[in-house]
């Protein structure tokens, strides 16, 4: 910690101590230490003393007791030869300043001074802290803001209350910068403060900031269930404010030694602190979530930063765009007629590119459009169009970056009136006339893309930055890069093996109809339903550590060639409830893989053919082994482990670990026109990896047969391999 | 040749969740450490118990051979609950106040919270009060309905994955018992009490509520999903041993077979009959499947599954040790 604030801070904790001490001097030596102390209207007494000390202060004689041990954690007044650089001393002397204030506090009316005046409104009674302190503990507040001190004028403090406003932060107000308050400036600005306005002013004096610490503690007694007690209790209340009431001080204006002692004593509650003025910075050491004391901030830009610091998850209930927006409206289409302006398709380039960046580098919110908007240009124009996503997130990975941007389509499909389909450069999208009329603009994909991405990854994502290039010249200048990126992501993904990580994930999200199923995802076999690859459940398990993905570890391999691995198959012993010992990642017929009932295919063996056919859910026809889907649908499903039937994702197909203990993909001898198409080219290049020439050809569809003999007699005529590779079982 | 029997030992137990508490007479279920009715290896220091369902409003949409049983105190709460205690020898009643949603009266917070205290004045029997569905509204209702209540020790129906941390926090503050609801699905309920456990709630003042499938209408898998969830328990989950509560009377009384009345389907029979050995075939299932609290509308059901039960359980003061 910075030698300047801890000298500051331990000096004003004594400062602070000593001025207590003064005041509860005067008050005993008028009403003795009988005499009755506290807020009005509060069952908590003292509130921080209680959280800090575990004691209730209800007479003049409990508060000489609490200043006591505020006394005793004070540290030795650093001076120039005696200093120990030493982190707890600040926060000690913190501590020591907030039962100092509090104690100055309580004694106010006891000395004739006001509380609450004009428009301080003084300590907070419990009904208000049940009315509105359940909203910081439930969320439906973000934080709060205690302002300590005064702007340089009217205008910028009206501004930054406004601003906090917006985010729907409760805003303390205590203190006095130069004798200036915020308040005050308010007060000028004709602006409502009360609890309404969740704009609350404490009071003029440093000490009525303690109020909002209080209003926190009451907080965690009340909602949290804890109770004061010793130093394990008083731990668990402050770990309860710093996990789950996102608040942080701004410090506004100049700071003395009593501002820095009471900031040390809200780093305790793992509150930073943002100010405005060049005062030495604390940046991570473990207390609060992330920085400490971060100086030096633009007004404007206060609230941004607080928030970004104090990891404040901002959730926006209502997306302000001028239409209806949400899944329903997600398969609609908007047909040529009804046009407004249209993106892509085969018209002209059109592509989304979702990037990540240093915190720093992405200004949260900002939203651009470089080129034309809609009234710009003539109704059913066509133009170019680049959507520029830029994220960053305290927990945000490159690795990421494809699963946010497949998550555009979903997000822009959502307004009324616009259609989006495709994704990457194959993207087509148009704005209908209905929602240009409503005030729909291009921007408005931006705002759309902003609130979505904060709203539902909120644990990885926590700035963004969108631009929408409209100008040729600037889509093709930007395309290489997303080109690029797109490259790079495949390749990755193509490199990312079985062999070259250490864990897979669990998915159990079917159990609730199979229970005894549990997906294992790996880099080369994805979930059986086709939605979640390794990459997603690596997302899921970060956003959502008690959902329904978890880390595997492989540990040691027990198979190298089915596919099986310790670790996995201690794994699967719990999660399938004791029903199943051992899953092989790469065979059909050895201990396969379990299938619920959501399979996109179903891989079976033909018997007589040495081979495989996979059929897909929307092939509704005869297949060579006699069945339909959905009969064998009935077979397979279930969360059973039925040998030789298997439920696959589409893509599984195309991977080099595709039932490898079995044969592989040469096996392969018949599937649906539907999924040759699916896998398209892919699919024949994976053939030709095989090294069999012509094989892609070999293998049969509906269009050749639906019946066994005449496959067999196919086969035979193309010189199938499977023929010779044997039968499987 | 004889049987014999080799009683299986269970790592965990259920836990104990006491309802009622402050001016209520308490009762208390949970606690057994094995499968459910497994009598012969197994201890159950506390016997299911049986609710009747009473609402805010008129239920118009009951079925009239319900209605009827309650003539005169449909929409009145407080009479009602004298009735369903006194007359029927409910257990506990489950408060339903439907009247509070948007679209059926949109009765307010205050409303529901003096609905609440004049049932409370009428009987001392401990309450689960249910709010009209997740939502901004079930949370305003429950949380006056908890503050002005405190220390009541009712039963707040019901807090789900995606909307628990404003009941979890009247919950704690105010001393009431929390219902998670999870769309029957043992994965989310666990996920649910992680979630509670992590807002501060004590899991002993929590129950599950597995949603149920009327008989006909999905009650295999609540079966199956309630099984699950005792033998995670069971086996030492500490996340999923928390007693389970079943709304069989809305669901019983929502299946065609219950409603439809003879005249239409003549084969089905009497139809009042019809329908209470619906709902009582649906309750009978869940207990069997370890549902501890069961809510039913209709009193003739209530008095069936007693009798069944008493000749399962000793009648003893409010709790039961096994026959
Ligand atoms: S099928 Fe899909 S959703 Fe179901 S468990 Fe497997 S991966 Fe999860």
């Amino acid at each position: 910690m910075s030698k300047i604030i801890a000298s500051a801070a331990i000096r004003g904790g004594h400062a602070c101590v000593r001025r207590a001490e003064t005041a509860l001097a005067e008050c005993v030596d008028r009403y003795g230490w009988d005499k009755d102390v506290g807020f009005p209207s509060t069952a908590y007494a003292l509130p921080v003393i209680l959280a800090l000390t575990g004691k209730r202060v209800e007479r003049l004689g409990d508060l000489e007791e609490a200043l006591g041990t505020a006394r005793s954690w004070l540290p030795a007044e650093p001076t120039e030869r005696l200093w120990l650089p030493y982190l707890g001393g600040a926060l000690d002397a913190g501590a020591a300043t907030l039962v100092a204030q509090e104690a100055i506090e309580a004694l106010k009316p006891l000395r004739g001074i006001p509380s609450a005046f004009d428009y301080w409104l003084g300590p907070t009674a419990d009904g208000i802290l049940r009315e509105q302190g359940i909203k910081l503990v439930d969320g439906r507040m973000p934080g709060f803001a205690a302002c300590v001190g005064a702007l340089p004028d009217d205008e910028t403090a009206e501004q930054l209350a406004r601003d906090l406003q917006e985010r729907n932060l409760l805003v303390f107000m205590g203190s006095n910068a130069g004798g200036e308050t915020m308040a005050a400036q308010l007060n000028r600005r004709g602006v409502e403060m009360n609890w309404e306005t969740f704009l609350v002013p404490y009071g003029p004096d440093t000490s009525s900031i303690v109020h909002a610490l209080g209003f926190a503690c009451r907080a965690a007694f009340t909602f949290g269930g804890l109770k004061p007690g010793g130093i394990k209790e008083t731990r668990e209340i402050l770990l309860y404010n710093q996990r789950r009431v996102f608040a942080f001080v701004l410090a506004l204006g100049e700071v003395d030694d009593e501002k820095y002692a009471t900031a040390a004593g809200a780093i305790n509650f793992g509150f930073p602190v943002i100010a405005d003025t060049d005062i030495p910075e604390i940046l991570p050491s473990g207390i609060c979530t992330y920085e400490h004391v971060v100086a030096n901030v633009a007004h404007r830009d206060m609230p941004a930063r607080a928030v970004e610091v104090r990891g404040v998850k901002i959730h926006t209930v209502d997306i302000p765009i001028p239409v209806r927006h949400g899944p329903a409206f997600e398969g609609e289409r908007v047909r040529k007629e009804e046009v407004a302006i249209e993106f892509g398709g085969k018209h002209t380039r059109c592509f989304e590119y979702l990037a990540s960046r240093p915190m720093d580098q992405v200004q949260d919110e900002l939203i651009r459009v470089v080129g034309p908007e809609i009234g710009d240009v003539p109704e059913t124009a066509r133009l170019p169009l680049a959507i520029f996503v830029e994220v960053a997130g305290r927990k945000m990975q490159p690795e990421f970056e494809s699963i946010l941007e497949r998550h555009i389509h979903s997000f822009l499909s959502e307004p009324m009136g616009v259609m989006h389909l495709g994704q990457r450069d194959t993207v087509w999208l148009r704005i209908s006339k209905k929602a240009r009329d409503a005030g729909f603009r291009i921007g408005h994909l931006g705002t759309v893309l902003l609130h979505k991405l904060r709203n539902d990854f909120p644990a990885i994502v926590d700035k963004v930055q969108v631009t929408l290039f409209t100008q040729s010249a600037d889509v093709e200048a930007l395309y290489p890069a997303a080109a690029a990126a797109y490259q790079s992501r495949d390749e990755r993904m193509g490199a990312l093996t079985d062999e070259r990580v250490e864990v897979f994930y669990s998915c159990a999200l079917c159990q609730s109809y199979a229970p005894n199923h549990v997906c294992i995802i790996t880099p080369e076999r994805l979930g059986l339903c086709g939605a979640y690859n390794w990459l997603d459940g690596k997302a899921a398990y970060e956003i959502n550590p008690h959902g329904g993905n978890l880390p595997v570890r492989k540990g040691d391999s027990v198979d190298p060639v089915l596919g099986q691995w310790k670790g996995i198959n201690d794994f699967i012993r719990n999660a399938s409830n004791g029903s199943f010992e051992r899953f092989s990642a790469y065979s059909m017929i050895n201990d396969p893989m379990t299938s619920c009932g959501c399979f996109e295919c179903i891989a079976c063996i033909l018997p007589g053919t040495g081979g495989i056919m996979i059929v897909d859910r929307e092939y509704s026809g005869q297949t060579p082994v006699g069945m339909t889907f959905s009969s064998l649908a009935e077979m397979t499903g279930g969360g059973q482990q039925t040998p030789g039937f298997i439920g696959i994702g589409t893509l599984y197909a195309l991977s080099r670990k595709f039932i490898s203990a079995d044969g592989g993909l040469s096996r392969l001898v018949w599937t649906t026109t539907r999924i040759k198409q699916r896998l398209g080219d892919k699919l024949r290049q994976r053939c030709e990896e095989l090294g069999r020439p012509g094989f892609y050809d070999k293998v049969a569809d509906e269009t050749v047969c639906t019946e066994l003999e005449p496959l067999i007699e196919y086969l035979a005529a193309v010189e199938h391999p499977a023929l010779e590779m044997g039968e499987m079982v | 040749m004889s049987l014999e029997l080799k009683p299986k030992k269970w790592a965990g137990a259920l836990r104990q969740v006491t309802l009622g508490a402050g001016s209520r007479r308490p009762l208390t279920v949970g606690g057994g450490n094995g499968l459910p009715l497994h009598t012969f290896e197994a201890a159950f220091p506390h016997r299911p118990l049986l609710a009747l369902e009473i609402t805010d409003v008129d239920p118009v949409r009951w079925v009239e051979s319900v209605r009827e049983v309650w003539e005169g105190a449909l929409g009145r709460p407080a009479e009602a609950a004298r009735r369903g205690v006194e007359e029927f020898g409910a257990d506990l009643l489950l408060v339903n106040l439907m009247g509070t949603h948007p679209d059926r009266g949109n009765r307010s917070p205050e409303q529901a919270a003096a609905d609440i205290a004049a049932v409370l004045e009428a009987v001392r029997v401990p309450l689960i009060v249910k709010g009209p569905g997740a939502g901004q509204k079930q949370n305003q209702v429950l949380a006056r309905v908890a503050e002005n209540c405190g220390g009541e020790g009712l039963a707040l129906h019901s807090a789900t994955n995606e909307d628990y941390k404003t009941l979890a926090a009247v919950a704690v503050a105010y001393g009431h018992v929390l219902v998670g609801e999870s769309p029957i699905d043992v994965n989310i309920a666990k996920q649910l009490n992680i979630l509670l456990a992590d807002a501060n709630v004590d899991l002993n003042r929590v129950l599950i509520d597995p949603l149920t499938g009327g008989l006909g209408y999905g009650l295999e898998y609540t079966y199956s999903v309630m099984e699950r969830i005792r033998l995670a328990a069971l086996s030492g989950d500490g996340m999923l041993n928390c007693p389970l509560v079943c709304l069989v009377g809305e669901e019983a009384w929502k299946a065609k077979e219950a409603r439809v009345p003879a005249g239409k389907e003549p084969l089905w029979g009497n139809q009042p009959e019809r329908a209470i050995h619906w709902e009582v075939a649906t309750s009978m299932a869940l207990i069997e499947a370890g549902a501890e609290v069961v809510v039913l509308r209709h009193p003739e059901s209530l008095a069936r599954i007693r009798k069944q039960l008493d000749s399962w359980f000793d009648v003893t003061a409010g709790g039961a040790t096994c026959r």
